[in-house]
Protein backbone atom coordinates (compact mmCIF):
# COMPACT_ATOMS: atom_id res chain seq x y z
CA UNK A 1 0.00 0.00 0.00
CA UNK A 2 1.56 3.33 -1.45
CA UNK A 3 0.39 6.47 -0.59
CA UNK A 4 -1.06 8.72 -3.44
CA UNK A 5 1.99 11.14 -4.91
CA UNK A 6 0.60 14.51 -4.56
CA UNK A 7 4.10 16.22 -5.56
CA UNK A 8 3.97 19.86 -7.47
CA UNK A 9 0.48 20.54 -6.12
CA UNK A 10 -0.87 24.04 -6.65
CA UNK A 11 -0.89 25.83 -3.23
CA UNK A 12 -3.96 24.78 -0.88
CA UNK A 13 -6.33 26.94 0.00
CA UNK A 14 -7.74 26.57 3.22
CA UNK A 15 -9.47 28.37 6.07
CA UNK A 16 -6.84 27.09 9.41
CA UNK A 17 -3.77 27.89 7.97
CA UNK A 18 -3.91 31.17 9.02
CA UNK A 19 -4.30 29.94 12.71
CA UNK A 20 -2.23 27.20 12.09
CA UNK A 21 0.55 29.66 11.57
CA UNK A 22 0.05 31.78 14.47
CA UNK A 23 -0.26 28.84 16.71
CA UNK A 24 3.01 27.64 15.32
CA UNK A 25 4.67 30.98 15.77
CA UNK A 26 4.07 30.61 19.29
CA UNK A 27 0.24 31.98 20.13
CA UNK A 28 -0.05 28.74 21.93
CA UNK A 29 -3.55 30.05 23.52
CA UNK A 30 -5.20 30.15 19.97
CA UNK A 31 -4.81 26.27 20.44
CA UNK A 32 -8.23 26.42 22.26
CA UNK A 33 -9.73 28.03 18.83
CA UNK A 34 -8.72 25.18 16.63
CA UNK A 35 -9.97 22.61 19.42
CA UNK A 36 -13.23 24.55 19.14
CA UNK A 37 -13.68 24.29 15.24
CA UNK A 38 -13.23 20.28 15.13
CA UNK A 39 -14.00 18.86 18.59
CA UNK A 40 -17.75 18.14 17.43
CA UNK A 41 -16.87 16.72 14.06
CA UNK A 42 -14.25 14.75 16.19
CA UNK A 43 -16.70 13.14 18.71
CA UNK A 44 -18.97 11.85 16.57
CA UNK A 45 -16.38 10.54 14.13
CA UNK A 46 -14.94 8.72 16.84
CA UNK A 47 -18.70 7.99 18.18
CA UNK A 48 -18.81 5.83 15.23
CA UNK A 49 -15.57 4.04 15.37
CA UNK A 50 -15.75 3.43 18.65
CA UNK A 51 -19.12 3.12 19.67
CA UNK A 52 -18.46 3.52 23.68
CA UNK A 53 -18.78 7.09 24.56
CA UNK A 54 -15.69 6.89 27.04
CA UNK A 55 -13.51 5.27 24.15
CA UNK A 56 -14.79 7.93 21.92
CA UNK A 57 -13.85 10.82 24.20
CA UNK A 58 -10.30 8.86 24.74
CA UNK A 59 -9.89 9.31 21.39
CA UNK A 60 -10.60 12.50 20.73
CA UNK A 61 -8.51 13.57 23.62
CA UNK A 62 -4.94 11.31 22.34
CA UNK A 63 -5.83 13.05 18.83
CA UNK A 64 -5.83 16.75 19.73
CA UNK A 65 -2.26 15.84 22.05
CA UNK A 66 -0.83 14.45 18.90
CA UNK A 67 -2.30 17.48 16.97
CA UNK A 68 -0.71 19.43 20.17
CA UNK A 69 2.47 17.49 19.74
CA UNK A 70 2.60 17.56 16.28
CA UNK A 71 1.59 20.62 14.88
CA UNK A 72 4.38 22.25 13.96
CA UNK A 73 5.87 19.51 11.35
CA UNK A 74 2.68 19.87 9.45
CA UNK A 75 3.07 20.72 5.91
CA UNK A 76 0.60 22.92 4.62
CA UNK A 77 0.64 20.38 1.97
CA UNK A 78 -3.03 19.00 2.58
CA UNK A 79 -5.82 20.40 4.24
CA UNK A 80 -5.72 20.81 7.71
CA UNK A 81 -8.81 18.59 8.09
CA UNK A 82 -7.60 15.94 5.95
CA UNK A 83 -4.30 15.53 7.95
CA UNK A 84 -6.28 15.68 11.85
CA UNK A 85 -8.68 12.72 10.23
CA UNK A 86 -5.78 10.75 9.15
CA UNK A 87 -3.90 11.52 13.39
CA UNK A 88 -7.81 10.36 14.35
CA UNK A 89 -8.28 7.42 11.86
CA UNK A 90 -4.78 6.21 13.11
CA UNK A 91 -5.89 6.88 17.06
CA UNK A 92 -9.26 4.68 16.38
CA UNK A 93 -6.91 1.84 14.75
CA UNK A 94 -4.93 1.72 17.51
CA UNK A 95 -8.00 1.52 19.94
CA UNK A 96 -9.42 -1.05 18.00
CA UNK A 97 -7.36 -3.73 20.23
CA UNK A 98 -9.22 -3.18 23.01
CA UNK A 99 -12.60 -2.85 21.79
CA UNK A 100 -15.35 -5.07 22.23
CA UNK A 101 -17.34 -4.25 19.27
CA UNK A 102 -15.99 -4.24 16.32
CA UNK A 103 -16.32 -7.42 14.16
CA UNK A 104 -13.34 -8.03 12.44
CA UNK A 105 -14.56 -10.15 8.97
CA UNK A 106 -14.12 -9.29 5.00
CA UNK A 107 -17.32 -8.48 3.13
CA UNK A 108 -17.08 -10.06 -0.24
CA UNK A 109 -19.48 -9.00 -2.80
CA UNK A 110 -20.81 -11.73 -3.56
CA UNK A 111 -23.18 -12.12 -0.42
CA UNK A 112 -24.87 -8.87 -1.99
CA UNK A 113 -25.22 -10.23 -5.16
CA UNK A 114 -29.27 -10.50 -5.70
CA UNK A 115 -29.42 -14.76 -4.87
CA UNK A 116 -31.21 -14.72 -8.56
CA UNK A 117 -32.59 -11.63 -10.76
CA UNK A 118 -36.15 -13.64 -10.86
CA UNK A 119 -36.15 -12.91 -7.20
CA UNK A 120 -35.18 -9.01 -7.00
CA UNK A 121 -38.79 -7.12 -6.60
CA UNK A 122 -39.96 -5.69 -9.90
CA UNK A 123 -40.79 -2.68 -8.58
CA UNK A 124 -39.15 -0.03 -6.51
CA UNK A 125 -40.08 -0.82 -3.21
CA UNK A 126 -41.89 2.09 -1.25
CA UNK A 127 -38.95 2.98 1.33
CA UNK A 128 -36.37 3.47 -1.53
CA UNK A 129 -39.08 6.42 -3.80
CA UNK A 130 -40.71 8.39 -0.92
CA UNK A 131 -39.05 11.83 -0.11
CA UNK A 132 -36.73 11.29 2.23
CA UNK A 133 -37.91 13.66 4.79
CA UNK A 134 -41.77 11.65 4.70
CA UNK A 135 -39.32 8.57 5.37
CA UNK A 136 -36.91 9.87 8.30
CA UNK A 137 -37.93 9.14 12.21
CA UNK A 138 -36.35 8.97 15.03
CA UNK A 139 -36.61 4.83 14.60
CA UNK A 140 -35.15 5.22 11.66
CA UNK A 141 -31.94 7.37 12.42
CA UNK A 142 -31.28 5.03 15.42
CA UNK A 143 -31.73 1.83 12.83
CA UNK A 144 -29.36 3.54 10.47
CA UNK A 145 -26.90 4.23 13.66
CA UNK A 146 -27.01 0.85 14.36
CA UNK A 147 -26.40 -0.50 11.06
CA UNK A 148 -23.33 1.54 10.57
CA UNK A 149 -22.09 -0.18 14.50
CA UNK A 150 -22.25 -3.50 12.83
CA UNK A 151 -20.29 -2.58 9.98
CA UNK A 152 -16.31 -4.65 10.20
CA UNK A 153 -14.13 -1.33 11.32
CA UNK A 154 -12.26 -0.95 7.57
CA UNK A 155 -15.22 -0.53 6.05
CA UNK A 156 -17.19 1.46 8.45
CA UNK A 157 -14.24 3.55 7.94
CA UNK A 158 -14.35 4.19 4.80
CA UNK A 159 -17.77 4.88 4.47
CA UNK A 160 -18.18 7.17 7.49
CA UNK A 161 -15.26 9.26 5.95
CA UNK A 162 -17.01 9.60 2.86
CA UNK A 163 -20.62 9.38 3.27
CA UNK A 164 -20.97 11.37 6.67
CA UNK A 165 -18.27 13.50 6.86
CA UNK A 166 -18.00 13.83 3.05
CA UNK A 167 -14.14 13.49 1.83
CA UNK A 168 -13.82 12.70 -1.67
CA UNK A 169 -12.56 9.36 -2.80
CA UNK A 170 -9.14 10.71 -3.00
CA UNK A 171 -9.25 12.74 -0.13
CA UNK A 172 -10.26 9.01 1.68
CA UNK A 173 -7.47 7.50 0.14
CA UNK A 174 -5.02 9.85 1.72
CA UNK A 175 -6.30 9.62 4.92
CA UNK A 176 -5.95 6.08 5.55
CA UNK A 177 -3.06 5.40 3.31
CA UNK A 178 -5.22 3.38 0.67
CA UNK A 179 -5.68 3.31 -3.36
CA UNK A 180 -8.70 4.97 -4.76
CA UNK A 181 -9.16 1.83 -6.02
CA UNK A 182 -9.18 -0.20 -2.75
CA UNK A 183 -11.37 2.35 -1.39
CA UNK A 184 -14.17 2.42 -3.59
CA UNK A 185 -14.56 -1.58 -3.31
CA UNK A 186 -14.74 -1.47 0.54
CA UNK A 187 -17.15 2.08 -0.02
CA UNK A 188 -19.10 -0.36 -2.10
CA UNK A 189 -19.80 -2.89 -0.21
CA UNK A 190 -20.32 -1.06 2.80
CA UNK A 191 -23.10 0.85 1.15
CA UNK A 192 -24.58 -3.05 0.14
CA UNK A 193 -24.49 -3.70 3.86
CA UNK A 194 -26.06 -1.16 5.12
CA UNK A 195 -28.75 -1.48 2.26
CA UNK A 196 -29.07 -5.22 3.29
CA UNK A 197 -29.41 -4.01 6.68
CA UNK A 198 -32.31 -0.98 6.14
CA UNK A 199 -33.95 -3.57 3.49
CA UNK A 200 -34.87 -5.88 6.31
CA UNK A 201 -36.00 -2.83 8.36
CA UNK A 202 -38.54 -1.80 5.86
CA UNK A 203 -39.83 -6.00 5.13
CA UNK A 204 -40.36 -6.55 9.24
CA UNK A 205 -42.60 -3.59 9.17
CA UNK B 1 -29.08 -18.38 -13.69
CA UNK B 2 -32.22 -18.68 -16.00
CA UNK B 3 -31.57 -17.06 -19.89
CA UNK B 4 -35.34 -16.61 -20.79
CA UNK B 5 -35.31 -12.68 -20.45
CA UNK B 6 -31.47 -11.71 -20.72
CA UNK B 7 -28.03 -12.46 -19.93
CA UNK B 8 -27.94 -11.46 -16.28
CA UNK B 9 -24.26 -11.70 -16.01
CA UNK B 10 -23.82 -7.64 -17.62
CA UNK B 11 -26.08 -7.40 -14.62
CA UNK B 12 -23.58 -8.71 -12.59
CA UNK B 13 -20.89 -6.57 -13.60
CA UNK B 14 -22.86 -3.44 -13.59
CA UNK B 15 -23.93 -4.72 -10.37
CA UNK B 16 -19.66 -3.58 -9.24
CA UNK B 17 -19.92 -0.04 -10.68
CA UNK B 18 -22.76 1.21 -8.99
CA UNK B 19 -21.77 3.32 -6.68
CA UNK B 20 -19.37 4.69 -8.81
CA UNK B 21 -21.74 5.42 -10.59
CA UNK B 22 -23.76 7.43 -7.78
CA UNK B 23 -20.87 9.35 -7.05
CA UNK B 24 -20.40 10.47 -10.90
CA UNK B 25 -16.79 8.50 -10.71
CA UNK B 26 -17.49 6.67 -13.92
CA UNK B 27 -16.35 7.72 -17.65
CA UNK B 28 -19.40 8.69 -20.22
CA UNK B 29 -19.37 5.39 -22.09
CA UNK B 30 -19.87 3.56 -18.81
CA UNK B 31 -22.51 6.45 -17.58
CA UNK B 32 -24.40 5.50 -20.70
CA UNK B 33 -23.96 1.98 -20.11
CA UNK B 34 -25.97 1.69 -17.27
CA UNK B 35 -28.16 3.87 -18.19
CA UNK B 36 -29.20 2.84 -20.66
CA UNK B 37 -29.30 -0.86 -19.04
CA UNK B 38 -31.61 0.07 -16.67
CA UNK B 39 -34.08 1.23 -18.73
CA UNK B 40 -34.62 -2.52 -19.76
CA UNK B 41 -33.92 -4.01 -17.10
CA UNK B 42 -35.98 -3.69 -13.86
CA UNK B 43 -34.50 -5.40 -11.49
CA UNK B 44 -31.09 -3.19 -11.76
CA UNK B 45 -33.27 -0.68 -11.63
CA UNK B 46 -33.94 -1.13 -8.18
CA UNK B 47 -31.04 -2.41 -7.30
CA UNK B 48 -29.60 1.30 -7.90
CA UNK B 49 -33.06 3.19 -6.23
CA UNK B 50 -32.32 1.10 -2.99
CA UNK B 51 -28.25 1.76 -3.05
CA UNK B 52 -29.04 5.19 -3.82
CA UNK B 53 -31.73 5.54 -0.66
CA UNK B 54 -29.12 3.67 1.53
CA UNK B 55 -26.84 6.85 0.70
CA UNK B 56 -29.17 9.47 1.25
CA UNK B 57 -30.27 7.78 4.36
CA UNK B 58 -26.69 7.57 5.90
CA UNK B 59 -25.98 11.35 4.85
CA UNK B 60 -28.60 11.89 7.42
CA UNK B 61 -26.85 10.00 10.65
CA UNK B 62 -27.47 12.21 13.25
CA UNK B 63 -24.58 13.69 15.36
CA UNK B 64 -24.18 14.09 19.04
CA UNK B 65 -23.42 17.36 20.96
CA UNK B 66 -19.90 17.07 22.71
CA UNK B 67 -20.43 16.15 26.50
CA UNK B 68 -20.18 19.75 28.01
CA UNK B 69 -17.79 17.99 31.24
CA UNK B 70 -15.77 16.38 28.15
CA UNK B 71 -15.18 19.63 26.41
CA UNK B 72 -14.06 21.38 30.07
CA UNK B 73 -11.83 18.46 30.49
CA UNK B 74 -10.15 18.59 27.41
CA UNK B 75 -9.47 22.59 27.34
CA UNK B 76 -8.18 21.56 30.77
CA UNK B 77 -5.85 18.90 29.21
CA UNK B 78 -4.07 20.71 26.38
CA UNK B 79 -4.30 23.94 28.65
CA UNK B 80 -1.38 21.78 30.64
CA UNK B 81 0.58 20.49 27.79
CA UNK B 82 4.49 21.46 27.36
CA UNK B 83 4.05 24.76 26.03
CA UNK B 84 7.22 23.89 23.72
CA UNK B 85 6.39 20.85 22.30
CA UNK B 86 8.63 18.46 21.26
CA UNK B 87 9.47 18.36 17.27
CA UNK B 88 8.76 15.50 15.90
ZN1 LIG C 1 -29.72 -5.96 -15.11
Amino acid sequence: MTAPKRANRKEIKDKDFELIRAINAGQFDRFPDLVKRYEQKLYNFSLRMCRDAADAEDTVQETFINVFRYLKDFRFETKFKNWLYRVAASTCIKKRRRSKFAPQRELSLDEFYPQSYTEVPHQVPDWAQMPLDKLLSNELLDKINEAIFTLPEKYRLVIVLRDIEGFSTAETAQILNLSDANVKVRLHRARLFLRDRLKGYFENE
Amino acid sequence: MSKDEHDHRHCLELFEKLSEYLDNELDEVACKDIEKHIKECVPCFVCLQTLKRTVDLCKQAENRMVPEDFSKKLKEVLQNMPKTPPAG
